[in-house]
């Protein structure tokens, strides 16, 4: 008699311990396939710039350290994006990201800057078209970070709330996924040092 | 196949398999009992030749333990089964999510994913349900699946094996057999019957679970007292069988309500693609194929009756398995099949044209082995031709849920004729939401200003840009563009998270409302994209079909008429024609409402309550709003695209092959 009542109750823990289990497994499903999203606009993004930097090339000779940069962090945060998109749940790796992304983007920043000493160049059609492209972009790349960021803190509130916390170690959910911020504020800051307009 | 007939028989199974679930209970009750009589009298009152004596087995046992053994398989049951079904609760994309599957983005640009989607797509058009989202399972053999409460929340799911090995045409064909699945009420009785099962095969769990405690306790304390273990032993041995006879009847379950299910999609398959080939092709390779249609996630099992092929190797394979062998399942589509089954090199069957890699639109997306466009004397729908209905209110009825070749070559034309921004804008979820602001924003009226405005404020940067250029394509639009377009726009949409999904429809109400005037096109649009996204984002499954007869939701039945009557470009005595028309044909009779002002809120609580109309009851109200928009012998594209558009809100698809060209 009592062996059956504690089975019953232990089929039930049994069960909602595996709901845990379960809800953990598809919040993390959730915000993978959601990196995904960014990991297309991304790719988007860095397939622009080597076009880009070969545009800007003809007619900023004298500006190779720029160029240079601008490829470089290019290829930076594309090797940051490959590593991050084989395990979004891998905090270090996000964060090496959106560091490697930062970087790019104070460098895209500067080459803006260097630009505007060229109106030949900002005037080019190829180059007119390409920002435009860009910009487009990136306003992708944000709204796929919103989503992902979004889905992420859905993850991290369930792993957090309780009983799933007492659990969520146990079933090798044992850290919290990590927000995708770009440090655009960097960029944001070196901007107005130079003004030209 | 008729549509209603065949949703109202997967309703009906669904109390066949009731009535088997109840009786696999009763079995599993009374087996209980008696292995815990037996190992009661055992330790109470052991026989002196150590057998065990099953009568007194049950008669010893006070009756109170009867009780309370049977209340306790009852409870464990019913929680089993309670947490199984607020798992498939979520719907198609909760179980395509348990089974591993990787969602396709609708933007990829990888030529076997864009292939799919591109057949996925013309499918659902052809058919007029809402596009699934598509799934890939990461297993190297060929299977595919479809799951979900209704059309709404439904997925598609293959393997990855399933995309490397199969052909377009190989591949249509079973995609037509998911959608077949789909249209006909399968994947939701399919859903139920996952829940129900788990009762059942959970027994069989307890029992691994007590063996397994007693085996590791055994072990710890092997010089304690040795009398409580035999019997807890048996105990856990006595579960392992039940739960095996649990296993049994489930899967007796299974194979009862699947196996017929599976010949007639594999028969629909064939009637939608009018292409034998393509199936049969399938199939063959499933048998040509080493890994073949096995599943290896430990999710499969439970799921095994929703897959294309067989999943798993049964015991008893006539009896038990949940698909008709191979080979007769091939014989039914190809009779004239040699038995040879072709062998399958690693290489896929067919790759790219020219190593184009980015296949955007969806012209780009397909080789079309297909057999689409091979007949020139069809009338397909080119951009430009206007279209028309010239059909009887009966033959409207018999379109619903049908899908032939036909239907397929047009919805491929109507996709595209589209202009290519607008398709590629309907594939990707950020511009997927300026697509639909584009299309419920004013072409010239004071609102239009207030409009832009509102998006400019309220929408995600970069939205209005993008919303700025798609205001010129889509003004070229007809609405049955529209009505497609939207219907395109859905997995995309479906791809957005929880808050972005909240912004966007509060959003679009925003738009709807700011012209101080709905058209009922525009409410038909909104009203079609809250009910496709609801089902996925809140999970919810539908209400079930709740009214017998039209009669008691007759004022909800009249007053929609009435709302079709007026939409109508005819004059007041040709609106108070069609509406007698419609009233003639649902038998009811009653007076158009002509209120200038239509009162949305009280349309949309009159939908949702024709939505509970039994399948069988449906017709009636189709022939009816069809006899309402036909009244002066045919229909325009706008009057057509309402119609379509207020029958996928009642559930009843009706595929855009109703239309014919206005010059052809």
């Amino acid at each position: 008699m009592e062996i059956i009542i504690v089975l019953v109750i232990l089929a039930a823990l049994g069960f909602y311990a595996v709901a845990i289990y379960n809800k953990l497994v598809s919040l993390k499903n959730r915000f993978e396939n959601a990196f995904a999203q960014i990991e297309v606009q991304l790719k988007r993004r860095y397939d622009l710039i080597p076009n880009l930097v070969e545009t800007a090339k003809g007619y900023m000779s004298h500006e190779r350290e720029t160029l240079e940069a601008v490829t470089n962090a290019r290829n930076q945060a594309l090797a940051g994006l490959e590593t991050a998109a084989k395990d979004p749940g891998n905090a270090d790796a996000i964060k090496e990201l959106a560091s490697a992304e930062g970087a790019l983007g104070s460098a895209l920043g500067r080459l803006n800057m260097v630009m505007e000493a060229y109106p030949d160049l900002k005037a080019s059609q190829n180059m007119m078209q390409l920002s435009e492209e860009l910009t487009s972009t990136e306003n992708r790349v944000a709204f796929a970070r919103q989503a992902y960021n979004d889905q992420v803190m859905a993850y991290n509130t369930y792993r957090q709330s309780f009983p799933p916390v007492a659990l969520a170690g146990l079933f090798g959910h044992d850290h919290d996924a990590a927000l995708l911020e770009f440090e655009d504020s960097a960029e944001i800051q070196a901007a107005p040092s130079v003004s030209f307009s | 196949m008729d549509f209603f007939g065949a949703q109202d028989t997967a309703r009906r199974k669904t109390w066949q398999l009731a009535a088997l679930f109840a009786a696999a209970v009763v079995c599993l009750i009374l087996l209980t009992n008696v292995l815990i009589g037996a190992v009661y009298t055992y330790t109470a009152r052991p026989s002196p030749t150590g057998g065990i004596d099953f009568n007194a087995a049950l008669t010893d046992m006070p009756v109170g333990y009867w009780l309370v053994i049977s209340l306790a398989v009852i409870a464990v049951v019913a929680l089993a089964s309670g947490y199984k079904y607020l798992q498939v609760r979520g719907g198609g994309r909760a179980i395509a999510e348990s089974l591993g599957g990787r969602l396709i983005l609708q933007s990829t640009s990888e030529y076997r994913e864009r292939r799919l989607l591109n057949i996925v797509e013309e499918m659902a058009i052809a058919s007029g349900t809402p596009v699934p989202p598509v799934y890939v399972i990461d297993e190297p053999s060929i299977n595919a699946f479809a799951a979900g409460f209704s059309p709404d929340d439904a997925v598609v799911g293959v393997n990855q094996g399933t995309l490397e090995h199969l052909s377009r045409e190989e591949l249509q064909g079973v995609v037509a057999h998911e959608f077949s699945h789909i249209l006909n009420g399968d994947s939701r009785l399919n859903l139920r019957l996952i829940a129900v099962l788990h009762g059942i095969l959970f027994i069989g769990l307890v029992g691994r679970g007590v063996l397994y405690g007693f085996g590791r306790r055994g072990v710890r304390r092997s010089s304690g007292r040795g009398s409580g273990g035999a019997p807890m032993l048996a105990l856990g041995l006595g579960f392992l069988v039940i739960g095996y006879a649990g296993t049994f009847f489930g899967n007796l379950i299974k194979a009862a309500v699947s196996r017929q299910r599976e010949y007639l999609a594999d028969a629909a398959s064939v009637q939608f693609t009018r292409n034998p080939a393509g199936i049969a092709g399938a199939l063959k390779k499933i048998g040509g194929l080493g890994a073949g249609s096995s599943m290896s996630g430990a999710a499969a099992g439970e799921a095994s009756h929703m897959f294309f092929g067989q999943a798993d190797r049964p015991f008893l394979n006539s009896l038990m398995a949940t698909h008709p062998p191979l080979a007769a399942r091939i014989q039914a589509v190809d009779p004239r099949w040699d038995g040879r089954f072709p062998a399958i090199s690693g290489e896929a069957a067919d790759t790219p044209a020219d190593g184009q890699p980015g296949v955007s639109g969806f012209a780009g997306g397909g080789q079309t082995a297909a057999p689409a466009h091979h007949a020139g004397d069809r009338p397909a729908h080119n951009a430009g031709d206007s279209l028309e209905i010239h059909a009887t209110p009966d033959h409207v009825v018999d379109a619903v849920g049908q899908l032939d070749d036909r239907g397929l070559d047009q919805a491929a034309a109507l996709i595209g004729g589209l202009p290519a921004a607008l398709r590629d804008a309907a594939h990707d979820p950020f511009s997927a939401r300026a697509l639909i602001y584009a299309l419920v924003i004013d072409r010239q009226s004071d609102a239009r200003q207030a409009q832009l405005d509102h998006v400019d404020a309220a929408a995600e940067q970069g939205i209005s840009l993008e919303l700025a250029g798609l205001l010129k394509p889509v003004e070229t639009l007809d609405e049955q563009q529209k009505l497609t377009l939207v219907e395109m726009a859905v997995p995309a949409l479906k791809e957005l998270s929880e808050a972005q999904y909240q912004r966007f429809t509060s959003n679009l109400v925003t738009l709807i409302k700011a012209d101080q005037r709905i058209d009922l096109f525009e409410w038909v649009l909104h009203r079609l994209l809250v009910k496709e996204l609801k089902g996925h984002f809140e999970g919810r499954q539908p209400q079930s079909a709740r009214y017998g007869s039209i009669k008691p939701i007759a004022s909800e039945a009249l007053e929609l008429l009435s709302a079709l009557a007026r939409a109508g470009s005819g004059s007041g005595e040709a609106m108070t024609a069609a509406f007698a028309q419609g009233s003639a044909a649902l038998e009811i009779p009653g007076e158009l409402n002509r209120a200038e002002d239509v009162n949305f809120a009280r349309l949309n609580r009159a939908l949702a309550e024709l939505r509970l109309l039994k399948p069988l009851q449906k017709p009636r109200l189709i022939k009816a709003c069809a006899a309402v928009v036909l009244a002066d012998g045919g229909a325009s594209a706008r009057q057509g695209a309402l119609l379509q558009g207020v029958a996928a809100a009642l559930d009843c698809p009706l595929p855009p092959s109703i239309y014919t060209a206005a010059n052809g």
